[in-house]
């Protein structure tokens, strides 16, 4: 997705999928947020990975949240975010995510021109990605939020990261290391419904 | 056959197996148990890349191992560091025959540590940062039991790690720039700066070790001394490979000034935490923290001298945090509240864990004659010297937690009760029912192992120390 029209639509999308993951309450929402923006990322892959290497990031992000969804699926009693310490109202986030879109906008293209294997369209959807995620993780107490704030930071540095690295071995350690975030954050939200004698 | 196919990839298979057999009883602790002690042995006594003869059989450990096109790389030289670390994942094992921790430790732990060396010798070494990622997860579910909700600690631990992730993987980039510009002072100070901030995260450098004491206070004392034993040592070891692989790092003063500082302070502030402490799984975290500090300060005196300074000061302190670990387990079982103030009790019913418990606190803080004063006083003669205030507030530090021990002692000790005029005493048993650890074998042998490893340490250092050069020898160009 080289600098162009597509590209900038690809970011205004991305842009959508991390503000509904911030503000959106129904998981179900957030869930599909995420789906869609692993392929958001993807197509900022394809420049700089092969068709076939960057489908893994695709399909291992498609698979963390199908795991997370089978969890909430299972879960009565959804767990609440009762431990924030911060307002949680959407005009509080998004404002706050405005203020990391201005970073990111500051940011991105100096980013670009340093690292010269980076386009801008890359460089501004990784940071912002980055930047929502690290906002998701430090607004919100709950398990499910750290999680989905955690996968978004990560699919934000895979973009940046594929542009230096085009490693076979590092794209699949990166899918694992997200299935596991995943797999984490299901034990996680399961944890007090499970025997303790193990 | 494959170095890395002996040492991570069987171990890990059977950890894997081990998994499903969790509930066979004694079955799994001793099938790891028995693994470990063999790859122990097979690392001390079989030579690698080299034909090997039994009888009319010949065979040979090939270095390598080649996985997605990079490799996996555990060569002649690595040996004594994989003999030290199927030691100590012996004895974390043997351990739970006192400690007690969840049944999934065993097959955990063993997959674990197989992650930490696949970690320590792939190839290119930066992908050590995403293998010790994974370990983390693994670990997940033994801190967070099963049945209670996830602490904020466990959650701020998962989080710290995975951040260090990012930073370490884009300095590895940037690095190969410097390597190729190394009079960029630019970019030498952003990777700088990006590396400073992956290894705080990953090894809990002030500000960010707060998950330690939240994750002492949620977790099995046992599962935390393993992380908290690890996780800083594989990852202490990780941060040796930046400065043997690169030059202008090995070669840059400022760096080792910066690591010295960094050292002094963690070594100062878990210190003076320490003795404020009243609970004693926070005591044991602040006790491993001051460890990283003393290994930063061994790496900060750089050359041949910090490498092996640093390999000395690590050694001791793995036995001590063991020791502290299990004894710490030991009391878990019968009071969890970890509280000073209730520990009088314990003296009747646990003698010999508080013991164990009390040597390992003072050998951690460095008293003489146990393990950690031989090579702290290498480590201060040369501090002495080069920076003086570092030694200082080092030297702060460890009467911090010898201050801790002091207060442990003190409170562990029963107090005399008053008698109330009018009343008339009466022979009573002192038996209330609590079944001394005084009658248990396992006790016994972990006391005598932990005062042979800390006094024999201090006692016969030299005897003890006689493996450091070679351990310091897998980084031949650091130690050359």
């Amino acid at each position: 997705m080289e600098n162009g029209l597509l590209g900038f639509i690809v970011l205004l999308f991305l842009l959508g999928t991390s503000l509904t993951l911030l503000t959106h309450q129904d998981w179900r929402w957030v869930l599909a947020a995420l789906g869609l923006q692993y392929f958001f990322a993807f197509l900022l892959i394809l420049p700089s990975w092969p068709l076939e290497l960057a489908a893994v990031k695709l399909v291992s992000g498609w698979m963390s949240g199908a795991v997370l969804g089978l969890t909430r699926l299972n879960i009565i009693k959804a767990p609440s975010d009762a431990e924030q310490r911060l307002p949680t109202s959407p005009a509080f986030q998004v404002l706050s995510a405005a203020l990391v879109i201005l970073v990111v906008i500051g940011a991105a293209p100096g980013l670009a021109d340093w690292t010269r294997q980076l386009n801008l369209n890359q460089a501004w959807g990784g940071l912002l990605l980055m930047g929502i995620g690290l906002l998701q993780v430090g607004l919100r107490g709950s398990s499910f939020r750290n999680i989905i704030g955690l996968l978004s930071l990560l699919c934000g540095f895979e973009i940046l990261y594929a542009a230096v690295e085009a490693s076979l071995l590092v794209a699949a350690l990166l899918g694992i290391l997200n299935l596991g975030i995943a797999f984490v954050g299901s034990y996680l939200l399961l944890s007090p419904g499970l025997d303790p004698l193990e | 056959m494959s170095s890395a196919i002996l040492w991570i990839i069987l171990p890990g298979l059977v950890g894997l197996g081990l998994l499903i057999l969790r509930r066979q009883g004694q079955f799994p602790l001793m099938a790891a148990g028995l693994l470990s002690l063999f790859l122990a042995w097979a690392a001390w006594q079989l030579p690698i890349d080299r034909v090997l003869s039994i009888g009319p059989f010949s065979f040979e450990i090939f270095p390598s191992l080649t996985i997605f096109g990079r490799s996996f790389t555990l060569s002649d030289l690595d040996r004594p560091l994989l003999a030290f670390i199927f030691l100590f994942q012996t004895l974390w094992l043997f351990g739970t025959l006192i400690a007690k921790p969840p049944r999934l430790f065993v097959p955990i732990s063993l997959i674990c540590v197989c992650l930490f060396v696949a970690a320590l010798s792939v190839d290119p070494f930066l992908y050590a940062a995403l293998l010790i990622a994974l370990a983390v997860l693994l670990l997940i579910p033994l801190l967070s039991p099963p049945g209670q909700p996830a602490g904020p600690g466990v959650l701020r631990f998962l989080i710290f790690q995975i951040f260090a992730v990012p930073f370490i993987l884009f300095t590895g980039w940037i690095l190969t720039g410097v390597e190729a510009s190394p009079g960029n002072l630019n970019l030498i100070l952003r990777s700088g700066l990006l590396l400073l901030l992956g290894f705080a995260f990953l090894l809990a450098l002030f500000p960010f070790h707060s998950w330690i004491p939240m994750l002492a206070k949620e977790s099995h004392p046992y599962v935390l001394g393993f992380l908290l034993f690890f996780l800083p040592t594989v990852a202490t070891i990780f941060s040796l490979s930046f400065f043997d692989r690169y030059a202008w790092l090995r070669d840059n003063g400022f760096v080792f000034q910066i690591l010295t500082l960094i050292g002094g302070f963690t070594v100062l502030l878990p210190g003076l935490w320490a003795l404020a402490e009243p609970h004693l799984g926070r005591l044991l975290g602040f006790a491993a923290m001051m460890g990283v500090g003393f290994s930063l300060l061994g790496i900060g005196l750089a050359g041949p001298q910090g490498v092996q300074i640093f390999f000395a000061l690590l050694l001791p302190q793995a036995m001590a945090i063991w020791v502290l670990t299990v004894s710490l387990g030991a009391v878990w079982r019968k009071d969890s509240s970890f509280d000073l103030q209730s520990l009088a009790i314990f003296f009747r019913s646990s003698p010999l864990a508080l013991a164990t418990l009390l040597l390992s606190v003072f050998s951690l803080s460095g008293l003489p004659l146990l393990a950690s004063f031989p090579p702290r006083i290498a480590l201060f003669t040369q501090l002495s010297s080069s920076s003086p205030w570092v030694a200082i507030a080092a030297l702060v530090g460890c009467l911090g937690l010898a201050g801790a021990g002091a207060r442990i002692l003190f409170a562990s000790l029963p107090k005399a009760e008053k008698t109330r005029p009018g009343w008339v005493e009466e022979g009573e048993s002192l038996d209330t029912g609590i079944k001394s650890d005084i009658a248990d074998p396992y006790v016994w042998s972990f006391l005598m192992l932990s005062a042979i490893g800390l006094l024999g340490f201090g006692l016969f250092s030299r005897l003890f120390l006689a493996g450091v050069p070679s351990l310091a020898s897998m980084f031949p160009l650091l130690f050359p």
